[in-house]
């Protein structure tokens, strides 16, 4: 499959840049209205970890990852990407920051009426001068690392179509896109697969999946369903009620672990192959 | 199977509200209506008294005098372009200031109020206010009225988009955020195409609404068709007036065929 070839890799394009470890201390969100969503949580990722972070909805997955890239703010404690501390960054420097965090999310989140080339864009940001945003005019290396990073989902040929035209697997393509022409440090997705039919989602997952082990990427991804996070990821952690009660390799992780982290049996809608 | 009896939960009971609402309207405009309130006077009897007044005049309007035709195509050419020279330059300014005005591509608040605030003052002071005093400023002709326009326009256009902008899904903004996208990066390559249609949907709206307005703001000397009105009415002409009329009735009724038209594309 040609055109799934990594860019990257084929023909001297820019690579990824070096991958980062994330680490966690002691962190805990309270957000405005009261709501506790992460208590206390400690961990560390090594840099090119593939990791599943797993837990019942409302549990605290999407704030722990929004956390990595600054999106939610914490109330206690400290995130470390790199050799940043996000919560000591602001303006240019926490937009700078983001620019090395690339992010996935559930509904995709593009812009419907704007073109596939504008969406994947979106991602040179912190790359380009506004100024430069501002007249419409992308640089050749930012047209070059766009149409690279949708070669290498295999969405190249839509680059000039509307985002709204696409199906839900090619839009979540297309945002990966996004996220790669960004050349990230460390990639976050949240529950990339959840408006997903089985296949499109393991192909999606796939996807992921070759980005780390390809890009050497560091992979933070929220899945509630099991079977998902076993087969792709090599690491998994547990979240229940806003506190890490699991740590351990994806693969070993038996039904009684999920059961442990779910605070419940195993049903069959927790798994994406029943 | 067996047809087991569905749980429906009991439907709320709204009828209490509307009964309220539709008692409170009903209200409310005998209220307005009652002269020892110092309500509006509706006296039905003085629309009998006067008829006959107005009648000889409707019969002068129901026989136009097509002789006028000539003399109104140069005021009919001005009032068009006034129009649309006005719809343009106010569509130009509307892009930044209905960004501006949104919350979702305006997150500094401060900022987003006082640009509102001035697009309702803006909004709040009649259009015909605005052209007698551009006429006591500028001068009797075009430039007052487009002036007028534009204010007019601004006022319209920035409301319906951004609040357009305000209830539209901008889960696309997060993601510009997440990139480390400035809000005007944001804008311009996601909100821009994003809102384009209705941005372009409203703009065509002003300009239908220009070609009315304007051939009102005529009456205060702010050029096109009303200057010419003003002059038929002073000579009591309601047959030339006729004419004028169904003219203008003739172009609206083309400006908003085309204009429909060009929306439906727009989608
Ligand atoms: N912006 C917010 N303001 C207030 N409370 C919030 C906000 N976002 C999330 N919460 C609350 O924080 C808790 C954790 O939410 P979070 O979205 O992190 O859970 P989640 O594990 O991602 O759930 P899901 O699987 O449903 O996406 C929930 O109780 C939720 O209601
Ligand atoms: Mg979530």
């Amino acid at each position: 499959m040609s055109a799934h070839a990594l860019g990257a890799e084929a023909g001297g394009a820019p690579s990824a840049s070096a991958s980062w470890p994330v680490e966690l201390k002691d962190v805990t969100v309270r957000y405005p209205n009261g709501v506790v969503a992460l208590k206390g949580v400690s961990v560390r990722i090594e840099p090119g970890e593939i990791v599943a972070v797993v837990g019942l909805s409302g549990s605290g997955k999407s704030t722990l990852i929004r956390t990595i890239n600054g999106l939610v703010p914490v109330t206690e404690g400290t995130v470390t990407v790199g050799d940043h501390v996000v919560s000591e960054l602001r303006g240019r420097a926490l937009r700078e920051l983001r620019g090395h965090v690339g992010m996935i999310f559930q509904a995709f989140n593009l812009a419907d009426r704007a073109s596939v080339f504008h969406n994947v864009l979106v991602g040179r940001f912190a790359h380009t001068p506004t100024w430069r945003t501002l007249i419409g005019a992308a640089s050749p290396r930012d047209r070059e690392v766009v149409m690279r990073a949708l070669d290498s989902v295999g969405m190249l040929e839509k680059v000039w179509g509307r985002a709204g035209a696409l199906s839900g697997g090619q839009k979540q393509r297309v945002a990966i896109a996004r996220a790669l022409s960004q050349e990230p440090s460390v990639m976050l997705a949240d529950e990339p697969v959840a408006s997903l039919d089985p296949p499109t989602a393991h192909s999606v997952m796939r996807d992921l999946e070759r980005i780390n082990q390809e890009r050497g990427l560091t992979v933070l991804v929220n899945l509630h369903l099991m079977d998902l996070a076993r087969q792709y990821t090599t690491r998994m952690i547990g979240l229940r009620q806003g506190e890490l009660v699991y740590d351990g390799p994806a693969a070993d992780a038996t039904d009684a672990d999920f059961e442990a982290i779910y605070g419940r049996p195993i049903q069959p809608r927790d798994r994406l192959d029943r | 199977m067996t047809a087991t009896r569905l749980d429906v939960p009991a439907r709320p009971r709204t009828w209490p509200r509307t009964v309220a609402i539709a008692g409170a309207i009903i209200v409310i405009t005998l209220l307005t209506t009652l002269p020892a309130l110092g309500g509006v006077e509706i006296d039905l009897g003085a629309i009998a008294r006067n008829w006959g007044n107005g009648a000889d005049r409707i019969a002068k309007l129901m026989r136009p005098d097509l002789s006028i035709l000539p003399r109104t195509w140069q005021p009919l050419l001005e009032t068009l372009e006034m129009a649309l020279v006005a719809a343009a330059i106010s569509a130009a300014f509307a892009i930044p200031l209905s960004l501006w005005a949104a919350r979702p591509t305006n997150p500094n608040a401060p900022f987003r109020v006082a640009v509102r605030s001035v697009l309702n003052i803006i909004r709040a002071v009649p259009d015909l206010v605005y052209a007698t005093i551009l006429v006591a400023m500028v001068g009797v002709g075009a430039l007052p009225g487009v002036i007028t326009l534009v204010l007019f326009d601004l006022g319209i256009v920035v409301k319906l988009v951004s609040e357009a902008i305000d209830s539209a899904d901008a889960a696309y903004i997060e993601a510009g955020r997440a990139a480390g996208g400035t809000q005007t990066q944001i804008n311009r390559v996601t909100a821009l195409p994003q809102t384009w249609p209705v941005f372009a949907s409203q703009v065509l709206y002003s300009l239908e609404l220009n070609v009315r307005v304007s051939a009102i703001l005529g009456l205060v000397g702010a050029g096109g068709m009303g200057r010419l009105i003003d002059e038929v009415r002073g000579f009591y002409r309601y047959d030339a007036l006729a004419t004028i009329i169904l003219e203008l009735l003739v172009v609206v009724i083309a400006i908003e065929i085309t204009s429909n038209v060009l929306r439906k594309r727009l989608r």
